[in-house]
């Protein structure tokens, strides 16, 4: 019997907010795991499919605030069918009832629309904080929605959503009434919003934090908008180029100086020469620096960089060239994070992009680093094994050579010892993304080292059914992982029978596996969801895409017809 | 151009031993006999990746979703954002361009010292003078271009591979020879 009386458990267990420890707190006995779930203020569902909002709700009846997640990682890129499923609204109706009083909602990859956000405008008087990344299904009028009911909105948080953009009216909804905004990030909305009462809303919202502004936005009016909001932590400027006017360089100058607490930067689009150096007074204490809307060269790029001794986070497109990566490893000794796009990565003839070299340099001068996301087109075994010794504490490890199936382009070798090189070297590593041309054997690797795995994306690897059981019979940790494009079929899949419930998902697609396949893996684990999606040509026996999950809430009931519950 | 004889036909894909159809690659059959049309300078890339051979198109998208790139990330990329189409600064959609030839003629344009390149549909201008004034404009913003473009030379690749300055030919036979477009500083 538990010697605390309730309360007092109640109040130190509600101190702790990491949901994996409070995971292992409900674990212990029925009076924790009650303490636990009246304690709990904030819930993450990593899968909304892998569980019912009932269920939730009956666990844990104070919830404010809810992270939710909903489409496998591959509909990013296209690969998952519309009307696939995610829908929050069955969430929301059952919190409508369950928590009234929630504040915060956090969806990523779920489908919304607009009546949705309407719901959830009106139904919630305490509402607070909405951010929405990566989904899709709503317009800028449920956007409205939103900016004209929610009367205590202290985050409006947009990003990166296959949004159906109406116009920018939905600024001018927030009342006059509303000052306690805090954050506030409508970069990638495209539509123009009145600059008027943009103004007016920031002069009036003292709290404000974060302010990311969409490329519409000159650079005249981001002036007059720091001028209001001096105490900015993160900032996303509009177009970073505009006719001159008279001088305003040494204005920006300025008005960049006096944002003392500013220590996130991004947008800059469009910058050049020019206008780039009025962020200069700002760059000593930027911690993270988004450069991936701006066509830098390697120039531009080390002349700034050279302000920014303080970097820890640095994303960048690879105009940059190697040149502007080296210029990255002998400026930012504390970097930590790293993220190189293509900034055209169908046009392989014009512009090179980045490559082996560059990725060096900045290992040879960024002792930190630990989380890389670099694509490229030319990769060497070589290259990644003096990476992995420079870099040890890798921890996210994401290489994209963009040709798919390419060797190492010196030797003419399967890329094969690179990642070898990175798992065995790198013992934190807790997610990898592999490419190039690769045998069994980097899987082989990944099995037998990546101790600490947890996810895993393979994309046209491997050589035969065993790459995948080299997975599946070593990595303990592994939570995610998604597969597309390689020759594993049935046995591969099944290798993996008492490892999935383990996991959050497996996703394959476009490999060799059968729905004979599915139906055993189904059968012989009934506590998973094995989803399979048709294809349209091709015959049926195939599996085109699998999609495999733990789930305490049963098959799926809004399965639409492509998608076969085994 | 040459004559191959061969079995397995060049620049030709095997089935892969996967499923058709699979991430959006379109399998061609082939005769025994073809023409192998190796273009100079756009070698077509073939990978050995054990099971199938891919050919990649430098041109096109190619495979689905292929790379991992965001797909808002992705129509940043293939609107306006960073390659910009000169169709859409002349403010016409390029399928609503009438022209004589009824299509598209997309050259690449590489300015020194801009180390984004662009692509133009040639059928869009009508002489010389209007392609010079539009390639200045849409390079302005990457580097101080004067007036008259007066520290800049117009340079193209005939077909034959050599670099020649435009204007010796008329318009309409220039279109049909220029392979690509370099502008050069002085």
């Amino acid at each position: 019997m538990c010697p605390f009386p309730d309360e007092v458990l109640e109040r130190v267990l509600s101190l702790i907010d990491s949901h994996k420890d409070r995971s292992s707190v409900s674990l212990v006995c029925k009076d924790w795991y009650n303490a636990e779930r009246w304690s709990r203020r904030h819930v993450f569902i990593g899968n909304c499919y892998s569980v019912s909002p009932e269920i939730v709700a009956a666990r844990f009846p104070r919830i404010r605030s809810v992270t939710l997640k909903g489409k496998p990682r591959f509909s990013d890129f296209n690969l998952v069918p519309e009307d696939w499923g995610a829908d929050v609204h069955p969430w929301l109706s059952v919190f409508a009832t369950a928590y009234p009083f929630l504040e915060e909602l956090r969806l990523k990859r779920m489908a919304i629309s607009d009546e949705s956000l309407e719901f959830l405008a009106t139904n919630f008087q305490g509402f607070k904080s909405l951010s929405l990344l990566s989904c899709d299904g709503f317009s800028t009028d449920g956007l409205k929605a939103i900016a004209t009911h929610c009367k205590n909105l202290t985050e409006f948080d947009i990003q990166e959503n296959g949004i159906d953009d109406l116009g920018g009216h939905w600024l001018s909804c927030f009342p006059e009434t509303l000052t306690s905004l805090q954050v506030l990030n409508f970069a990638s909305l495209n539509s123009e919003v009145s600059f008027e009462a943009l103004e007016k809303l920031i002069s009036r919202s003292k709290s404000l934090r974060v302010l990311k502004v969409n490329r519409n936005i000159s650079l005249d009016q981001l002036q007059k908008l720091l001028l209001h909001a001096p105490q900015l932590i993160e900032l996303g400027t509009g177009t970073f180029m505009q006719e001159l006017v008279s001088d305003p360089i040494k204005d920006l100058k300025n008005t960049f100086g006096n944002c003392k607490k500013l220590v996130t930067l991004s947008g800059l689009w469009d910058a050049t020469p020019l206008y780039l150096p009025v962020i200069y007074p700002a760059c000593v204490n930027l911690t993270f620096l988004n450069l991936s809307y701006a066509t830098l060269r390697s120039g531009e790029l080390a002349n700034l960089l050279s302000h920014c001794k303080n970097l820890r986070r640095l994303w960048l497109l690879d105009t940059v060239g190697d040149k502007g990566l080296e210029a990255v490893g002998s400026s930012c000794p504390l970097l930590e994070e790293l993220r190189v796009f293509p900034a055209d990565p169908f046009d392989q003839e014009i512009f090179l992009g980045v490559t082996e070299s560059g990725f060096v340099s900045v290992s040879h001068g960024c002792p930190k680093l630990r989380y890389v996301l670099y694509f490229c087109r030319q990769m060497t075994n070589a290259a990644v094994a003096t990476i992995a010794r420079n870099c040890p504490d890798f921890t996210h490890f994401r290489l994209c050579i963009m040709n798919p199936g390419q060797p190492d382009y010196l030797t003419k070798q399967p890329m094969d010892e690179a990642f070898g090189s990175i798992v065995k070297t790198c013992t934190k590593l807790q997610r990898l993304a592999v490419s190039g041309l690769l045998t069994d054997r980097t899987f082989e690797y990944i099995g037998k080292y990546s101790k600490n795995l947890e996810t895993l994306s393979i994309a046209f690897a491997g050589s035969s059914d065993l790459g995948m059981e080299y997975v599946m019979g070593g990595c303990p940790k592994l939570r995610k992982l998604e597969i597309r494009d390689c020759p594993f079929g049935n046995a591969a899949l099944l290798s993996g029978l008492t490892k999935y419930e383990s996991m959050r998902s497996l996703w394959m697609s476009a490999c060799n596996v059968t729905m004979n396949g599915c139906e055993v893996l189904a059968k012989e684990r009934p506590r998973l969801n094995v989803e399979v999606m048709k294809d349209e040509d091709g015959d049926g026996s195939q599996a085109h895409k699998v999609y495999v999950y733990r789930t305490v809430a049963g098959p799926r009931r809004d399965a639409p017809p492509f998608v076969i519950t085994l | 151009m040459e004559l191959e004889l061969t079995l397995s036909p060049p620049n030709q894909r095997r089935q892969p031993t996967k499923k058709s159809g699979h991430g959006g690659n379109t399998v061609t059959k082939s005769p025994l006999l073809s023409w192998s049309q190796e273009e100079d300078d756009e070698p077509n890339k073939t990978f050995f990746t054990g099971d199938y051979q891919q050919d990649l198109d430098g041109e096109g998208q190619g495979l689905n979703g292929w790379p991992p790139l965001h797909s808002w990330r992705r129509r940043l990329i293939e609107g306006e954002w960073f390659n910009e189409r000169v169709d859409e600064e002349e403010g016409d959609n390029m399928n609503e361009v009438n022209n004589i030839y009824n299509e598209s003629l997309f050259v690449k344009v590489k300015m020194d010292g801009v180390g984004i390149a662009r692509k133009i549909d040639l059928n869009a201008f009508h002489s010389y003078q209007m392609l010079t004034t539009t390639l200045l404009h849409m390079f302005d913003k990457y580097v101080e271009i004067d007036e008259d473009g007066a520290s800049y030379t117009l340079m193209y690749q005939h077909k034959d591979g050599h670099w020649l300055l435009p204007g010796d030919l008329p318009w309409e036979m220039f279109i049909g020879t220029v392979q690509r477009i370099r502008v050069a500083r002085n």
